[in-house]
């Protein structure tokens, strides 16, 4: 493995920028920015793959984009496949002495329907064969560039095309979202040595995992939580503060698993009730308190199942 | 020096994947072209050839590896059967509108249902308007053949375009037979490097299949319309070249076979060729002028060949190995194509279809006989008694009759 050199604050992070202006993303949009911090962090040596989703429509939209490395798009369905079939491409090409490149980072940009719904088959793949490509999950909590439709990403509670409230259906969406981390660094893939969340308001966290991702040989994986205007109804100008409140509250948990071990990024002192997270989202303003309760119960399962040893709100 | 070998099309075509170099394949596995696989993977075991082979999940992931291999500047490969075909479809309009010219090796199989292990076209047809060129091997020296002149025409700069070489399951995919496998200088000679104009280059970097908005779509159509075009000029120029070079002359688009003074043809593609032309061999004795087309293109479809070959004739009786429900003419793809092509000239043929050969069962001496003698009876009443006719299921005649008199009276001596 080669030793990732680590930013330890903003004014050390490299000035270049790989993802630029010139895009037609929303007003403050999570998921530009995660772009933009990763492949500030991954630096010239990089691919991206973009299987469809917000980052593939918003981003190329006339024939263009607004990278400074190459970027292909894939799929919404076989990211992690055209990710492998790369790797496999220049691991080969480069041991034939075809081309004298430099093995190149390889990084899928996936969204959460690319990452663990439809393109969950090619994900798993390719991190079951040992891929050298750094996988990541970007994830604005629905299908966003359909107009917001509930993925397995979406919380519970959370209205979207697919799941309005009404009185049949109180709550709207009434499943809880699958675990990426879980699916991909449980276990059940054996390559993957390492794996990590992250969130567009810990820059520097965030960015430091993409390069330790990136680091070692073999598949990794990022879940990064991008808060979205459009989809979670919120102002354009607190996407960042959105996305500390909800660690604040433990609807997110920054952590990693090295190797199987686990390490907490940043963990507070004392979790935050959730519904001061619910209140600043359009998309949770029907909740009535039983359905509060569910989801406060939630994240306290969630915290304790991590190993999260503070003060958790009580479940009224 | 070319080694004579026995084996099958899927052994022919691993010896021309091992001579063009291949640097990455995908697998999984569907029978009958899985052991096209499992012999790379033998030669990659032993050192035999250098290629990372990648276990894909399904056909949908091999499309999609061996399309992200392209774009990395490999040459890449994959192939399929049947339903594993058509689990791709997703992808295959991207791979080819992203003019990436991996080659996949199709060996036929019957879509489910039913169950069924044997050839018939339909699961490769499927793919006609995704922008694949692609044609049918008869045998284990053509799919060979075929293999090394796509390489060479998919892959030519102004082409740029992915490959299907297709064989019938089982017939052509698992029959042992004698074949010549080229020498390493003679493929260098024949066919160079890939060296794609773009690549996914840190050095050099571009983006590869942006959306777009709705006007700049048609512009790029309109040149995967053109390049379809372009193809067939090269097809003529590789398919005589590879001719010089190995010393194995093909018809560029469609193989004549005993047409000179024929008044009726079979038109079909593939395997199925082999006893065709032996069973004109008794249908000539018994007075028949009967030859045969055989496709070796499906795309581009030979139309301009076919439009100067089949006035000579008065009828063709077109024989669909695949199923098209409710295609004009109630038969198969092939019909509908060979009908399309000659439509607008005033001297066209009578063309009648059959379908046979289905579910991987082999059209018989005795179901030739059957379509010569309807499409006889075709040539005596001046017009076409019945569109299309499912061989065994339909027949408008009971069969061969002087052939099948003369049999009987052969098997009458024998007693």
């Amino acid at each position: 493995m080669a030793v990732a050199e680590m930013i330890k604050s903003i004014a050390q992070a490299p000035e270049k920028e790989y993802y630029l202006p010139g895009h037609r993303t929303c007003a403050g949009c999570g998921p530009a920015l995660a772009y933009r911090l990763i492949a500030k962090a991954a630096g010239k040596n990089t691919i991206f793959i973009g299987p469809t989703g917000c980052m593939y429509v918003a981003n190329t939209s006339y024939a263009c984009g607004p990278w400074a490395v190459p970027w292909t798009h894939a799929q919404i369905t076989n990211g992690g496949a055209v990710g492998s079939g790369i790797e496999a491409a220049f691991k080969m090409m480069i041991k034939k002495g075809k081309i004298q490149d430099e093995f190149p980072n390889i990084i899928v940009m996936a969204g959460d329907g690319g990452a663990i719904d439809i393109g969950l088959q090619a994900a798993s793949a390719m991190m079951y064969r040992g891929h050298d490509v750094l996988f990541v999950m970007y994830d604005n909590e629905s299908y966003a560039n359909t107009g917001i439709q509930t993925s397995p990403a979406t919380p519970y509670g959370a209205t979207t095309m697919f799941t309005p409230a009404g009185p049949e259906i109180p709550e709207a969406k009434k499943f809880f979202p699958k675990d990426p981390m879980a699916l991909f660094c449980g276990g059940g893939h054996p390559e993957v040595k390492y794996g990590a969340t992250a969130s567009v308001s810990y820059p520097i966290d965030l960015m430091n995992k993409v390069r330790k991702g990136l680091a070692y040989e073999g598949p990794a994986f990022l879940h990064v939580q991008c808060p979205c205007p459009k989809g979670w109804t919120f102002p354009a100008d607190r996407t960042v503060e959105l996305g500390k409140l909800a660690v604040e509250v433990g609807m997110w948990f920054l952590y990693e698993l090295e190797n199987g071990v686990k390490k907490f990024s940043y963990t507070p002192k004392k979790l935050k009730p959730v519904e001061e997270y619910l209140q600043t989202q359009g998309r949770f303003s029907h909740l009535q308190p039983e359905h509060i309760a569910k989801l406060q119960a939630w994240v306290n399962a969630k915290a304790q199942n991590l190993g999260l040893e503070v003060p958790l709100p009580p479940v009224r | 020096m070319p080694i004579k070998k026995r084996g099958t099309g899927l052994t022919a075509v691993a010896d021309a994947w091992q001579l063009a170099d291949i640097d990455v394949t995908a697998s999984y596995p569907i029978r009958p072209y899985t052991a096209v696989m499992a012999e790379v993977a033998k030669r990659i075991a032993n050192g035999q050839m250098k290629c990372e082979m990648v276990h894909g999940e399904g056909e949908h992931a091999q499309f999609s590896i061996a399309h992200g291999a392209s774009m990395a500047g490999a040459r890449a490969t994959t192939g399929s059967s049947g339903v594993g075909v058509t689990y791709a479809f997703e992808v295959y309009s991207p791979i080819a509108g992203g003019r990436c010219p991996i080659q996949a090796l199709v060996g036929d199989r019957t879509l489910d249902p039913p169950g069924d292990f044997g050839s018939e076209h339909t699961d490769c047809l499927t793919l006609r308007d995704n922008g694949w060129i692609y044609g049918w091997a008869e045998n284990a020296q053509e799919s060979l053949d075929n293999s090394l002149m796509y390489f060479r025409i998919g892959e030519d700069p102004d082409i740029m375009l992915p490959q299907i070489v297709a064989m019938d399951g089982y017939f052509v995919t698992h029959i042992a037979q004698e074949y010549e496998m080229p020498d390493q200088e003679q493929v260098d000679k024949f066919l160079p490097p890939f060296r794609p104009q773009f690549r996914l280059d840190v050095n050099n970097p571009v983006i590869m299949g942006p959306q777009i908005e709705p006007e700049m779509g048609p512009p790029l159509e309109w040149d995967r319309n053109v390049v379809m075009d372009r193809v067939k000029a090269k097809i003529a120029a590789v398919t005589e070249e590879f001719g010089k070079v190995f010393g194995r002359k093909y018809a560029p688009f469609v193989e004549e076979y005993m047409t000179e003074d024929a008044d009726m043809v079979f038109l079909l593609q593939g395997a199925h060729a082999i006893t065709c032309r032996s069973a004109i061999k008794y249908l000539r004795e018994a007075g028949y002028k009967v030859g045969m087309c055989r496709l070796r293109w499906f795309r581009p479809f030979p139309d301009m060949a076919l439009k100067q070959i089949l006035p000579k004739f008065k009828v063709v009786g077109v024989i669909d190995t695949n199923t098209s429900y409710g295609a004009s003419g109630g038969g198969g793809v092939l019909l509908v194509e060979t009908r399309a092509a000659v439509s607008e000239l005033a001297n066209k043929p009578m063309i009648q279809g059959f379908t046979s050969g289905l579910g991987g069962e082999t059209i018989t001496h005795e179901e030739f006989f059957k379509m010569a003698e309807m499409m006889r009876e075709t040539l005596r009443a001046g017009r076409i008694i019945q569109d299309s006719t499912w061989v065994n299921f339909n027949d408008y005649v009971e069969g061969a009759s002087e052939v099948k008199a003369a049999q009987q009276e052969v098997a009458q001596t024998k007693e």
